[in-house]
C-alpha cells in the first residue's frame, strides 16, 4: 500500500483554485434528506465552512429527495432517473452546478447525469416525462461531491489559512465508504483502492489522519439480510478500534448513520466496546475554524466525541 | 444434462435499464474477488448470480428471499468488470423485476413512496423543525410533490 503522502505527491494538480479568486463561487446546494431533515448540525457546518473557503452555497428551494440509489433505484429505476434528471433541471434551469453532501445523491445524480448523456434515448424518454411540468434537461450542469468540489476549486493552503485553532492532538480515522468513489468512471474523483482525499482534508485541519487495515471496506448499510448486514460493520469497527483514534470522520450523512448507531449495537454484540466516535468532516473543519462543540450539535451524537469536545470543544 | 436457456426471462430483464448488459458478461469472476458481501457469505457470488441470469433461470432469482438482495450494492464488481457490463447494474435490474413482481424486502418499496409522496426519503417531525431553528437554520421549504406525481406516472 502507498503510503498517504506518496499518494498526495502522485494526486493531480488542478487550477482555478480560490486562492487567486477575488469572488466567491455561487454553487448550488444539494442537500438531501439525511442532513437537513435527521442530522441539521451537519447543514451547519457546511454552510459556515464554505463561504470561509470561497465558496457561496445557494438553496434550490425546488430540489427534492435525489432519490436514493438503494432503496428507490431498487423499486423502479426508470422513475429513480426521472426525479433525479428534474433535480438537475432545477440547478440547469438557473445556470449553476451543484454540490452534493451526501454521497449517495452524489451517486444518484452523477450517474444520471451520465447515462443521459451517453443514452440520447433514455434522455428523450426522461425528458418526455419532464414536459408534462415543462422542463427539458439538457446536460449542462455539473454533479460534484462536497470533497471533489473542493479538490477542483479551493487551493488546501486556503483550507488552512481558514483554520484558527489546528487540531494537533487529535487522531483521526476515517472511512471513506463507496459511492463517494465508486464507480471510478463515473464518479471522477480519486482513486477507489488508494484514495487520498480526505487525508488531505484532515491534515489540513490540524489533525493527524490515520489509515486502518479495513479503511476502504463497504459499511454494509444496503445488504438486506440483517445478520449478514452486521459483518462488515462490526469488522470495519473493529479495524478502526485497533489504532486507537479519536474519531471516526466520514463524509456521508448515510454512512454517519449506520455508525453513529451500529457502533452500539455492535458493542453489545460483541460484548466489548467497539466505539469509536463518528463525526461528519465539516464539522470537524467548522470547530478547526473556531466553532464549538455546541454550534455543530456534536451533543446530538448518540456516541460523543469525547476527546474532540475537551479539546477544542469550547468557543473561540 | 443439456442446459435449456430462457430467453423470455432475458428479454423480461432487458426491459429494465442495463438489463441488458447481462448478455457482455463471459463469467470471468473478476467481480467476485473484491466483492464485500462474497467475503462474508460464501454462498453468494455475483458470477452465478449473472449465470443464472443467462440461462434465464428465472424460479432462481425471482423469488422469496431472491440472493439479490445480499447485495450491498457497494460497486466494487462495477470498477472490477474487464467487459463493462456492471453486475451491479444487472442486480439492481433483477431487484426491479422482483419490486414488480412484490417480492421486495419489508420496507424498500414504502421508503420509494415515501420519496414519492413526499419529495423526501426522511420523515419530517415537529420535532425538526425546531431542532432546525434552534441550530440557526432557516425552515425546510415546500416540496413541488405534484410535479412529482405527474413525472413519475409511468
Amino acid at each position: 500500500m502507498t503510503s498517504p503522502e506518496a499518494a498526495e505527491t502522485a494526486a493531480p494538480q488542478t487550477t482555478k483554485k480560490t486562492k487567486s479568486r477575488k469572488e466567491a463561487v455561487k454553487v448550488a446546494f444539494f442537500r438531501g434528506c439525511l442532513i437537513p431533515v435527521k442530522y441539521p448540525q451537519m447543514e451547519v457546518a457546511v454552510r459556515h465552512t464554505l463561504p470561509k473557503l470561497g465558496i457561496e452555497p445557494v438553496d434550490v428551494p425546488g430540489f427534492t429527495c435525489c432519490p436514493d440509489p438503494i432503496y428507490f433505484k431498487a423499486t423502479d429505476k426508470e422513475s429513480w432517473l426521472t426525479m433525479a434528471a428534474r433535480n438537475l433541471c432545477e440547478a440547469e434551469e438557473r445556470g449553476l452546478d451543484i454540490f452534493t453532501v451526501c454521497s449517495g445523491c452524489t451517486a444518484t445524480l452523477s450517474e444520471t447525469s451520465h447515462l443521459l448523456a451517453e443514452n440520447e434515448e433514455l434522455r428523450a424518454r426522461v425528458n418526455k416525462r419532464l414536459a408534462r411540468v415543462g422542463k427539458n434537461y439538457k446536460g449542462t450542469t455539473k454533479v460534484r461531491h462536497i470533497v471533489t468540489l473542493i479538490r477542483d476549486l479551493v487551493d488546501p493552503a486556503v483550507i488552512s489559512e481558514s483554520v484558527r485553532r489546528p487540531l494537533t492532538d487529535l487522531r483521526v480515522a476515517i472511512h471513506y465508504g463507496c459511492h463517494l468513489l465508486k464507480p471510478s468512471p463515473i464518479m471522477n474523483v480519486d482513486d477507489p483502492d488508494n484514495p487520498y482525499m480526505m487525508e488531505r482534508l484532515v491534515r489540513a485541519t490540524g489533525a493527524t489522519p490515520i489509515r486502518h487495515k479495513e479503511w476502504i471496506l463497504c459499511c454494509g448499510k444496503a445488504i438486506a439480510k440483517s445478520e449478514l448486514k452486521q459483518k462488515p460493520m462490526e469488522t470495519v469497527l473493529c479495524s478502526v478500534k485497533e489504532v486507537n483514534a479519536d474519531v471516526l470522520c466520514v463524509i456521508c450523512p448515510s454512512c454517519f448513520g449506520e455508525f453513529d448507531f451500529g457502533q452500539i449495537k455492535a458493542s453489545k454484540r460483541l460484548e466489548r466496546d467497539v466505539t469509536t466516535p463518528a463525526i461528519y468532516y465539516f464539522q470537524l473543519l467548522a470547530i478547526a475554524q473556531g466553532m464549538s462543540a455546541d454550534d455543530v450539535g456534536l451533543s446530538r451524537h448518540r456516541v460523543k466525541p469525547e476527546r474532540l469536545i475537551e479539546l477544542y470543544g469550547d468557543p473561540l | 444434462m443439456p442446459v435449456e436457456i430462457s430467453f423470455e426471462f432475458r428479454e423480461k430483464l432487458h426491459t429494465i435499464i442495463e438489463g441488458n448488459l447481462l448478455s457482455f458478461c463471459y463469467q470471468c469472476g473478476a467481480c467476485v474477488g473484491d466483492c464485500p458481501t462474497a467475503r462474508f457469505d460464501p454462498t453468494f457470488n455475483p458470477r452465478h448470480i449473472m449465470l443464472e441470469a443467462l440461462y434465464g433461470l428465472e424460479k432462481r432469482l425471482i423469488c422469496e428471499d431472491s440472493p439479490v438482495w445480499k447485495c450491498a450494492n457497494c460497486y466494487t464488481c462495477y470498477e472490477r468488470c474487464p467487459q463493462h457490463m456492471k453486475p451491479v447494474e444487472v442486480i439492481i435490474a433483477l431487484k426491479n423485476l422482483l419490486a414488480n413482481e412484490g417480492l421486495a424486502p419489508a420496507g424498500v418499496v414504502p421508503h420509494t413512496d415515501r420519496s414519492k409522496t413526499t419529495g423526501r426519503s426522511v420523515l419530517v417531525t415537529s420535532a425538526t423543525e425546531r431542532i432546525r431553528a434552534e441550530l440557526g437554520l432557516p425552515p425546510l421549504p415546500q416540496l413541488p410533490v405534484d410535479e412529482l406525481t405527474e413525472i413519475l406516472k409511468p
